[in-house]
């Protein structure tokens, strides 16, 4: 089945799906043109080399979790790796405080579209997946959660507790926020899933294997003198994650995905949340240019 | 206005929308006596509050030429030129098209 990724209107060949897009084009359809010029190419097309385009883009030649792990390398660590990954290489007290502020805003919601998971799915495996996440990442299992390890960072960058919690999220955070509870509240679990899950991989370090130029961040942070102690153990916590980890919810999403007939349905969903994800890490450096103001510089030299 | 988006010359249908340089869509609309081309409603939006704003924030009755560099996700670093004049900025976007940051660099 092809899919059109933006209103997922539905054809049995990619031509129709093409000469859809090419209609909606024409009429300048805003959502229809920036999915356009954000995922294919900002150049005009016929609609047979769109087509053409279109099946290429959403074919799955190794499986759908490697398409997955394609596109995130594509769209994060690709020719211009995104501003806040090449911040984290060598990120100085603002860019971390822009983590921690607007990240804190992320993770409450992280756990709330889980736990929609969990309510909406019947697989026994996948709840016991999900509520493992939650667990680890609000409750801690015999060490500090996640959460707290943000929190932590914070305080260890000179801001109070207080103070981190007192900051709401800037717009472009909120705005991904809605995009990831809608797919929660209006798609298939299986969808939110990929939506959520495919986001921990650009932080997995496996992903130097399969083409990406970068690490999330410099791993020698890890030992580096002049980062305290609980930016170390915050950023070590993902860092040496169990790659295995990583997977594990996507290969359920690829089961599940085909057991279901909703494979189409997860890669558009699934697109929809990296756009959000590359707006949301946007918003740790705009919070970063208010401890820093001279930030704007370096993100004028890496656009 | 002369625009350039990312380092090439725009504002018409076979050179790209004045905001993102993309050339899908037909929508035109007179920014300072000047029919532009723009990918869609949102971008032409978006391009006259930047426009609007430089004028607010510099006084100046018309620009003689905007430089954009940048995207949607990035936000936009810009330079407005008018009689030998530069003014530098930092631009970014709601959903809505409306200004959500403006830095003045």
């Amino acid at each position: 089945m092809s899919i059109c990724p933006v209103c997922r209107f539905r054809s049995n060949n990619w031509g129709d799906v093409a000469s859809h897009i090419h209609d909606m084009t024409s009429r300048s359809d805003p959502p229809h043109v920036m999915w356009l010029n954000r995922n294919l190419s900002s150049r005009e097309v016929s609609s047979q080399e769109l087509a053409g385009t279109l099946e290429d883009y959403f074919s799955l030649k190794g499986g759908l979790s490697s398409w997955i792990r394609g596109k995130v390398i594509e769209k994060i660590y690709g020719e211009r790796p995104h501003p806040f990954i090449l911040a984290m290489q060598k990120p100085n007290r603002a860019v971390l405080l822009g983590y921690v502020i607007e990240h804190r805003h992320f993770l409450r919601n992280w756990i709330r579209v889980l736990s929609m998971i969990v309510y909406k799915t019947d697989k026994d495996d996948v709840a016991r997946y999900e509520l493992e996440n939650i667990s680890q990442e609000f409750l801690g299992n015999g060490s500090p959660p996640h959460y707290e390890l943000l929190i932590r960072m914070g305080e260890s960058l000179g801001l109070t507790r207080d103070e981190i919690m007192s900051y709401d999220p800037l717009p472009s955070t909120s705005s991904s926020i809605k995009v990831w509870r809608n797919i929660a509240e209006t798609r298939s679990w299986v969808e939110t899933m990929a939506s959520m899950h495919s986001m921990e991989l650009i932080a997995d370090k496996s992903l130097r294997n399969y083409g990406s130029k970068m690490h999330y961040f410099n791993p020698s942070i890890l030992t580096d003198q002049d980062y305290p102690d609980a930016v170390k153990k915050f950023l070590a916590e993902g860092y040496n994650a169990d790659e295995y980890h990583a997977w594990k919810a996507l290969e359920l999403v690829e089961k599940y995905s085909q057991e279901l007939g909703v494979v189409e349905d997860v890669q558009v969903s699934f697109l929809r949340s990296l756009d959000a994800l590359s707006k949301y890490l946007m918003a740790r450096l705009e919070r970063a240019m208010e401890f820093d103001p001279n930030l704007i510089k370096f993100v004028e030299a890496v656009t | 206005m002369k625009v350039i988006t990312n380092g090439r010359e725009t504002g018409k249908k076979e050179t790209g929308c004045a905001l993102c340089g993309g050339t899908w869509g037909s929508y035109y609309e007179d920014v300072e006596d000047q029919s532009m081309f723009f990918c869609c409603d949102l971008c032409a939006k978006a391009f006259i509050n930047t426009v609007n704003e430089v004028k607010k924030r510099t006084g100046w009755d018309h620009l003689d030429q905007l430089e954009l560099k940048g995207n949607y996700y990035t936000g936009r670093t810009c330079v407005a030129r008018r009689e030998g004049k530069e003014y530098k900025f930092y631009v970014k976007f709601n959903d809505e098209a409306d200004i959500e940051t403006f830095r003045e660099l």
